[in-house]
């Protein structure tokens, strides 16, 4: 695009910025209030995972793994611990199978509910950000009455999961589901039925389905471009994905108000899995199986390399995994769903909007920035 | 899903003889290409339905002296990964960019180079730094580079009294 | 003056102080993961706004510096560039083991481990990460310093200034925001 030096303003949007989500940056020509020219700046939150991961123990990591992506930290979980197992060689207890499961779907829709809430910031519609935000706390309630915490559980380890369901759990989450499917018609008038969410997503930041494959988005951006169940827990279903009953919506023509309501839509298909894995899950049964002998600490896998993958809330979530037989990682690489939204999108496909149309675009396609920058 | 496999199989062995393959997981194959060929085994690869590229990454391995590349391909119609393994001199790292075939790698491979210092030569923003700024000291995820001398050099440590009194709480 | 030295304060002073500390805006800057804990403190679950504090988007016009976790060194940068911004009185809450020593990224290259090395820490908040409600507590707790007088965090960083820009230097190579653009 031709940059006119007298009309156009260098600007840095974050790190420090309140329409900006998380520590991150977008560096950009603009005139007037039309990016002419932008640039993604990540490495705010770098902390080098790939390196300490190498130097930990293969057990030991499971302390940082879920600081990878702060806003959803189970999947990190998960995937490290379907890496480690189909290396070793460890099949997991059906019952603690089923808890992953429910610990996936139920971060599945707090982070849901974080990016509803989320899009009240940029578009001034604060009421949805407190609704949502509280909503969601709900959510990390039953996880600390699960696992402890309430943002990194480090619940899901290789071989299974830490303990099994405290007494009565299960009812404890049907009653909490029961009530937000009461809420969600609220949730809907106030979010998808606003004039102020209309005004500023519809027909806004467009994604094509020729744009998807060059970038290579996956996730809610995918499917709402293409009109294809592109969901990992259809193409490729782990866990016990293949035995629950589950939609994957789709749409065929991806603005920000169709993503938005997508990602309306999984919360309740969302809320429809965990409703069935209360229904399937088996009372007793062990929730761990015995990895490695002995201490685990001392627990060796063999050497190999293989990528394991989870569908998270912002696409495909990837861990590719080389071990060299000794008790440390050889090396651990993380694929962030939100890279090619996040880096190559914005560079190409920004340009064009509007200065305050950048935070829409990182909510509505999912760009969580400590995943990007790891 | 299986034939697909080794339908896949059986094409790259009669068009590149690759012939040794392994299955670390189901659904799953890796294998690897000569560097040279490389390019078009990706460009074949993707013009039969892997069209996304899901991670571009190096391993080092410093005992033979080798960067091994690692391409993670993925098709969405039959859940099939591709892990396309290459390799490269460890003292000399230089190969060339994909972006022409996959437009989505010209930030993976930015990131190599900024941790590995290998250089794709095509890649135009390749040198750039990504992630660091103002880094002056060597590729960190080298396997000789040490963090922990890096950060107590250079950050420091706090350092605690350790005269504790024996008995917490007094008699 | 060491902290905790009673010093007669004028009356206009004591007024100051008194109204400083109930209203304290903290700047709205997620450094790090902590920032995750930020959001329900803000909204209708805690509610820390009932407590006389909120956040404010720009640094010019806030009082607190809340560095929410672990820094790594291109944050610090930035992070030195909001502080410098802020007007005095100001005050940094360290929030996480993190910024205490380095938690679990002691071994880390690019995060750095002790935060009062480079501004002036006023209070810390332990834990990995502290809970909505202990935020809350720290920001109670810094109030009722602020009325009496027992933080002075900014003046140290104004008297040993020196001293504090040698030691970012050393860590982040030069105080300068560089562009993406590499122009």
């Amino acid at each position: 695009m031709e940059v006119n030096k007298l009309k156009e303003v260098k600007l840095f949007l974050g790190p420090q910025h309140p329409g900006m989500h998380g520590n991150y940056s977008v560096h950009m020509y603009v005139d007037g209030d039309i990016i002419k020219k932008a640039r993604p700046m990540p490495g705010m939150l770098h902390r080098g995972f790939e390196k300490l991961m190498e130097r930990k123990l293969w057990m030991s990591n499971m302390a940082i793994i879920p600081r990878i992506c702060v806003i959803e930290p189970d999947i990190n979980e998960m995937v490290y611990a379907m890496g480690v197992e189909a290396l070793a060689g460890v099949e997991v207890p059906e019952k603690a199978t089923w808890i992953r499961m429910m610990i996936l779907e139920m971060a599945r829709v707090a982070t849901h509910l974080f990016a509803l809430g989320g899009i009240g910031g940029p578009t001034g519609l604060y009421t949805s950000m407190y609704w949502a935000v509280a909503e969601r706390d709900l959510i990390l309630d039953l996880f600390e009455k699960l696992t402890g915490a309430r943002v990194y559980h480090i619940f899901i380890v290789p071989g299974g999961v830490r303990k099994d369901l405290p007494e009565g759990f299960k009812t404890q989450l049907g009653t909490y589901l029961e009530s937000l499917e009461k809420k969600l018609p609220e949730y809907q008038e106030l979010l998808l039925k606003h004039p102020i969410i209309h005004t500023r997503s519809k027909d806004n930041i467009l994604l094509p389905a020729e744009v998807v494959h060059e970038l290579g988005v996956t996730g809610i951006g995918m499917r709402s471009a293409t009109g294809k169940a592109y969901d990992l827990r259809k193409v490729k279903p782990y866990a016990f994905y293949d035995q629950v009953e589950f939609e994957v919506p789709t749409a065929t023509y991806s603005d920000a108000l169709t993503r938005i309501h997508l990602k309306f839509q999984e919360i309740q298909q969302s809320i429809r899995i965990l409703k069935q894995i209360i229904e399937k899950m088996p009372d007793e049964g062990p929730v761990k199986a015995p990895i490695g002998t002995g201490n685990a600490l001392k627990l060796r896998v063999p050497a190999g390399m293989v990528y394991t993958a989870v569908e998270s809330t912002r696409g495909e979530y990837g861990y590719f995994i080389v071990s060299n037989g000794k008790e440390k990682p050889y090396r651990i690489a993380v694929r962030g769903a939100s890279y090619p939204q996040g880096l190559l999108g914005i560079e190409r496909y920004l340009p064009g909007h509007r200065i305050d149309d950048a935070p829409l675009w990182m909510d509505t396609m999912g760009v969580c920035s400590p995943e990007i920058d790891r | 899903m299986m034939n697909s496999m080794n339908n896949l199989k059986e094409q790259l062995k009669a068009h590149y003889k690759i012939a040794a393959f392994e299955e670390p997981t189901k659904m799953q194959l890796a294998f690897n290409v000569e560097p040279d060929k490389t390019l078009d085994v990706l460009a074949y690869l993707k013009s039969i339905g892997y069209g996304q590229l899901s991670l571009l990454t190096c391993i080092d391995w410093i005992e033979i002296e080798e960067f091994q590349l690692v391409y993670i391909l993925f098709n969405w119609d039959n859940g099939i990964h591709l892990l396309v393994r290459t390799s490269i001199d460890r003292n000399n790292p230089k190969f060339r960019t994909i972006e022409h075939i996959y437009p989505g790698v010209k930030y993976y491979e930015r990131d190599v180079h900024e941790f590995f210092g290998v250089e794709f030569e095509g890649n135009e923003d390749s040198y750039k730094h990504l992630f660091l700024e103002l880094w002056e000291a060597d590729c960190p995820l080298k396997k000789d580079f040490d963090p922990l001398e890096f950060s107590t050099n250079r950050y420091g440590n706090r350092k605690y009294e350790t005269n504790f009194p024996r008995k917490v709480g007094g008699e | 003056m060491a902290i905790g030295d009673k010093v007669e304060l004028s009356s206009w002073e004591k007024l100051g102080n008194f109204f400083r500390g109930r209203s304290v805006w903290m700047m709205w800057y997620c450094t790090g993961c902590g920032a995750i804990e930020m959001p329900p403190t803000m909204t209708s679950r805690f509610d820390m706004e009932r407590l006389g504090m909120g956040p404010m988007a720009t640094p010019r016009q806030a009082d607190i510096l809340l560095v929410t976790g672990y820094l790594s060194v291109k944050t610090l940068r930035r992070v030195i560039y909001s502080y410098e911004q802020m007007q005095d009185p100001k005050y940094i809450i360290a929030f996480g083991a993190c910024a205490v020593n380095g938690g679990i990224y002691f071994d880390s290259y690019s995060t750095i481990n002790k935060l009062d090395d480079y501004l002036p820490v006023d209070m810390y908040i332990a834990g990995c990460m502290p809970r909505p409600e202990a935020i809350m507590n720290a920001f109670n707790d810094l109030q009722e310093k602020i009325r009496n007088n027992e933080v002075d965090g900014w003046k140290r960083y104004k008297k040993n200034y020196d001293q504090y820009k040698k030691n970012q230097l050393k860590a982040v190579g030069e105080v300068y925001v560089h562009d993406e653009f590499h122009e």
